[in-house]
């Protein structure tokens, strides 16, 4: 009657299925009441909680940053899959959840595994991406076979093992905290010592091992640390989590720093707030679980991150590119009334507003406009109708003019354009080129007087 | 032991078989593509990021229906592979910090979704990530006119089974095209990420079609196992399309018979037996066998 | 299409950058007709930058690039592609034959399968190339100059006007050398345009009609014995590239 059996096992799940996670339901009140609830630190049991989610982000973000920096960051997620098997091993033996059979089960299989996937790579065709996701996955496989296997025995809720996919802060104990606190010391006290080591070999493997490194054994240790963490936060936010816990924050400190050192401080900062707010969002309701509200603020942080990281965010990026843009008009005017002057010699250094428009085949109404935010950057001054330089402005229009007929006759002496061909190009570079290339222009240019149509370089 | 190799074949597991191989054919054709292409791990990402899809699916159609389902499996699918390419490309991220950054965080907010509305979704959540082929309601069947089709989830995978196999021949040119040398293919004016959503697509399809009765983390082993084992055995890719699928087969019937002997989880056992052949084939392939080759050299 | 008053293939005023750094400056080029080109420059010259411009594969920031009169995306049945080998995964589960194939696809067309006639091309293009013996065996298995020579048939078997090669000549054994030489030869004496990225100076002295000499714009492009002068090869190869480097790297800073 297999039918039947089936039927037992089903019900057996649906408990199972209840999600997880709900600090929430410790205490149930209305929402204001929570949060200053929750900012007392009063409740035992949410400090505790609370203070196994920032342990566990600052630890995962600090092992998970040699991750990414090692552009190996998925195998944090495939080593927590492929502990499952090692656990459930160890409670299948031992028939209980010890600290220490776990931790001992979980670090075989997890090693196993990741060794497994460096002989796979290393003596078969197949592509890293393959085996990460072989092993991953077939670990898991047999894990989960395990587990059913334990479930019928009767004693599977109380092996905790069900909570490994989405995991329970708020079933953390005080001891599992002592042991993440330990867990998390013991990681920042071996990163400390061999900090050069593993930023070296992180960078640069085969360097280090020429320099005599034990580039394995330090990449085994950094496997052991990983393991053990990945272990010990397991429980609090479950396998898929622990992985994003690994990846977003040490992924967006990366986004703001150029050095490991303080992309590692800024990546356990990160974990950490996320931690936090995870536990926090979690506790403003009933039944939200703690693991996913970590996530989504670290992948929230990433996403500020992504937008507006100084260097290279996208939204930086567009709001840059449009200063630039409006620079470059109003730059472009500047050098019209510079050449409205040059055209008379300067005889008379100032114009109308009317002359300028007819110069620039564009409407007065326009130029009004333009000249106004010239005004603005007290880049020219209006006495009645006339416009005039001030002082600032009429050196950057030399500036500009500079700078484009010195890039002409570059173009055409050096590079050996025709002289047709290079305006457009020095109409572009004229609001790009730093001091430090036109010094390099002008000595290449031996300081030529005039540019390639005759005009000449103003300095 | 015959007995039990003849209950496989018998009315209860004769269509779990059916249905584990449907499943398995699929994942086998696809995933020989994704291992081509590097992709391997797109099907891990993209099995955790649709369980928003179905979760917004859920919510707006109130019921577990299929089409809607799958539509939002879809788009969520396409989604994911889109903002992988977006965030890889427009930061210095690279591409499988992207990957494992992208899948997780929407795979939270699925979680989030589910518990915020838990009493909107009726969506088993230990089901979607474990999966149980077991469990598939074998009544009704599906009727053609008078035509026994089986039960309905078998009917509709092998439907999706069909159209993948479909896709794969009508476009099979391009699909290898575009994964061995898409500058190429872009030359050729072969529509290069037309074909590569066509694909992820696919990947969607079949991944959601399979939660129910492998999981989003089991599937996985589906795409992969084959077709790692195949790409060891053979030259060609087509030899290696055919005998991914003959793993796909045996996979099934190993992982199924064990399985009940054990009294374990299915899926899990067609894992491992996926696992089993190919380690097989990575020790003992007559050309790229680890053994094979030091006794060659020996 | 050919149409025969335009030039085989026409740059006007390229420049073409990479994540918003230019690389090539301003080109502006016409290739004749018939004629075996070698192009050659130092590393980060924009070399393969240029001949991927032509295949229609890199957007351009200014300028335009014609072949035949005609837009590179309207022309692909005319132009031919050797790309650098390392730009493929040679475990790739293929045969020789399998790859030389896939330069057909284009004239096959989306769905469709490969004729008698087709594979009579790929025949005929595998004997050329004196590699009919491996045409079954794993891409892999076959030595540089071997993987070259698959390269080189799968260009042939596009039948093109026009051939862009990217350094053919990396890498390979002498006797795929002088088959590249031959076959370049040949092609030429068909009336075809080729264009080949070289490292060699030595063999590009002997092999070429004319040089096309590059260094982030063009130096100069004219017949081989009137440019391969030491002082154009200063000049391609010496200095001066730091300035533009630099101008370079402004362009990419401002744009962020």
């Amino acid at each position: 009657m297999p039918r039947l059996r089936l039927k037992t096992l089903k019900a057996d799940n649906s408990m199972l299925s209840i999600l997880a996670v709900k600090i929430g339901e410790i205490t149930e009140t209305f929402f204001l009441e929570q949060i200053v609830r929750f900012l007392r630190f009063e409740d035992p049991s949410l400090v505790t909680s609370l203070f196994g989610c920032v342990l566990l982000g600052a630890v995962l973000s600090l092992l998970g940053s040699f991750m990414v920096l090692r552009k190996m960051s998925l195998m944090g997620d495939t080593l927590g899959h492929a502990v499952l098997p090692g656990i459930c091993v160890a409670f299948m033996l031992t028939g209980q959840k010890a600290l220490l059979s776990t931790f001992a089960g979980a670090m075989i299989s997890g090693l196993l595994g990741v060794l497994l996937i460096g002989w796979i790579v290393r003596y078969s065709r197949i592509k890293p991406d393959a085996a990460l996701g072989m092993i991953l996955s077939s670990f898991f496989g047999l894990g989960i076979v395990f587990l059913t296997m334990i479930q019928k025995t009767g004693t599977g809720n109380a092996s905790g093992l069900d909570k490994f996919l989405f995991g329970q802060a708020a079933a953390l104990s005080r001891s599992d905290v002592t042991a993440l606190a330990v867990v998390t010391l013991i990681c920042l006290f071996l990163v400390l010592v061999f900090y050069k080591e593993l930023k070296l070999a992180s960078f640069d493997p085969h360097f280090a091992a020429v320099l005599g490194l034990p580039v394995g054994l330090l990449q085994t240790l950094l496997m052991i640390l990983t393991t053990v963490a990945v272990v010990a936060s397991i429980q609090a936010v479950g396998v898929v989590l622990v992985s994003a816990m690994l990846i977003i924050p040490p992924a967006t400190a990366l986004l703001f720093v150029k050095r490991v050192s303080s992309m590692l401080i800024l990546a356990i900062f990160l974990g950490m707030i996320s931690g936090f707010f995870g536990a926090f969002l979690s506790f403003l309701g009933p039944s939200l679980p703690t693991g996913p509200f970590m996530v989504v603020c670290a992948a929230f942080f990433f996403g500020l991150a992504f937008l507006f990281a100084p260097a290279h965010g996208i939204a930086v990026v567009f709001f840059k590119r449009r200063a630039r843009r409006s620079r470059t008009i109003r730059e472009n005017i500047l050098k019209s009334i510079y050449h409205f002057f040059e055209g008379k010699n300067f005889a008379e250094e100032r114009v109308t507003l009317e002359d300028l428009a007819a110069f620039r085949s564009e409407t007065v109404l326009e130029i009004k406009k333009s000249v106004k935010s010239l005004v603005g950057k007290k880049w020219v001054q209006k006495e009645g109708d006339w416009i005039a330089f001030t002082q600032g402005g009429k050196d950057l229009a030399v500036q500009l003019v500079r700078r484009h007929r010195l890039w002409e006759l570059f173009l055409v002496k050096e590079a050996m354009l025709p002289a047709d061909h290079v305006h457009a190009d020095a109409e572009e570079l004229e609001h790009i080129l730093p001091e430090s290339v036109m010094r390099e222009l002008e000595d290449s240019l031996k300081h030529a007087k005039f540019d390639p149509h005759g005009k000449p370089i103003p300095s | 032991m015959i007995q039990e190799i003849q209950n496989l074949f018998g009315p209860v597991y004769g269509w779990i078989l059916a249905m584990g191989i449907a499943v398995s054919l699929s994942c086998a054709v696809l995933g020989s593509f994704l291992v081509v292409r590097k992709m391997s791990l797109i099907g891990d990402a993209i099995s955790h990021a649709v369980l928003p899809g179905l979760a917004i699916a859920f919510l707006f159609s109130g019921s577990r229906a299929t089409i809607p389902m799958l539509l939002g499996a879809i788009a969520m699918g396409m989604t994911t592979s889109f903002l992988i390419e977006f965030v890889s490309q427009k930061s210095f991220i690279k591409k499988d910090a992207a990957t494992g950054i992208v899948f997780t965080s929407l795979f939270a907010i699925g979680v989030i979704l589910i518990s915020l509305f838990a009493d909107k979704i009726d969506l088993d959540q230990e089901c979607v990530l474990y999966g149980e082929i077991t469990f598939i309601p074998l009544e009704p069947h599906f009727y053609l006119g008078n035509l026994d089709l089986g039960p309905y989830p078998f009917v509709i995978m092998s439907g999706v089974c069909l159209v993948v196999v479909l896709v794969v021949i009508l476009f099979y040119k391009e699909l290898v095209l575009t994964s061995f040398d898409p500058a190429l293919a872009l030359s050729l004016g072969v529509p290069v990420t037309f074909i590569h959503y066509l694909l992820m697509g696919l990947v969607s399809t079949t991944i959601v079609s399979a939660f129910e009765s492998v999981g989003a983390i089991l599937v996985v082993a589906m795409l992969i196992a084959p077709a790692a084992t195949a790409y060891l055995l053979t030259n060609r890719f087509s030899k290696m399309l055919l005998l991914a699928s003959l793993f796909a087969v045996l996979n099934t019937f190993f992982g199924l018979y064990f399985a009940i002997r054990l009294d374990a989880s299915v899926a899990g056992g067609i894992a491992v037996a996926g696992f089993a052949f190919f380690l097989l084939a990575f020790l003992f392939s007559p050309s790229q066998g680890l053994v094979s080759r030091a006794i060659k050299r020996a | 299409m050919i149409l025969k008053n335009f030039p085989p293939i026409e740059l006007h005023d390229v420049t073409v950058s990479y994540h918003r750094r230019p690389v090539l400056w301003n080109v502006d080029l016409k290739i004749p007709e018939g004629k075996l080109i070698g192009v050659i420059g130092p590393n980060g010259a924009g070399k393969s930058t240029l001949i991927k411009a032509i295949m229609g594969l890199l957007p351009l920031s200014s300028g335009w690039i014609q072949v035949y009169g005609k837009s590179a995306k309207e022309q692909r049945g005319i132009l031919g592609y050797v790309p650098q080998k390392e730009s493929v995964d040679w475990d790739f589960p293929v045969t020789v034959k399998d790859v030389v194939m896939m330069g057909r696809y284009g004239k096959i067309g989306l769905i469709k399968r490969a004729s008698k006639q087709d594979r009579r091309i790929v025949g005929a293009c595998l004997e050329k190339l004196g590699i009919s013996s491996f045409a079954d065996r794993q891409i892999s298995q076959l030595s540089g100059g071997q993987q070259q020579r698959v390269f080189l048939a799968r260009a042939l078997a596009q039948e093109s006007e026009i051939y862009l090669m990217d350094e053919p000549f990396v890498g390979v054994d002498a006797a795929t050398e002088s088959a590249i030489i031959l076959l370049l030869k040949e092609l030429k004496n068909q009336g075809k345009t080729v264009l080949v990225v070289n490292h060699d100076l030595q063999t590009a002295q002997s092999y070429y009609d004319d040089i096309l000499m590059l260094n982030m714009r063009v130096v100069v492009f004219g017949p081989t014995r009137q440019v391969m002068t030491t002082e154009w090869l200063h000049k391609t190869y010496g200095g001066r590239l730091k300035i533009l480097t630099d101008a370079a790297a402004a362009v990419e800073n401002a744009q962020g």
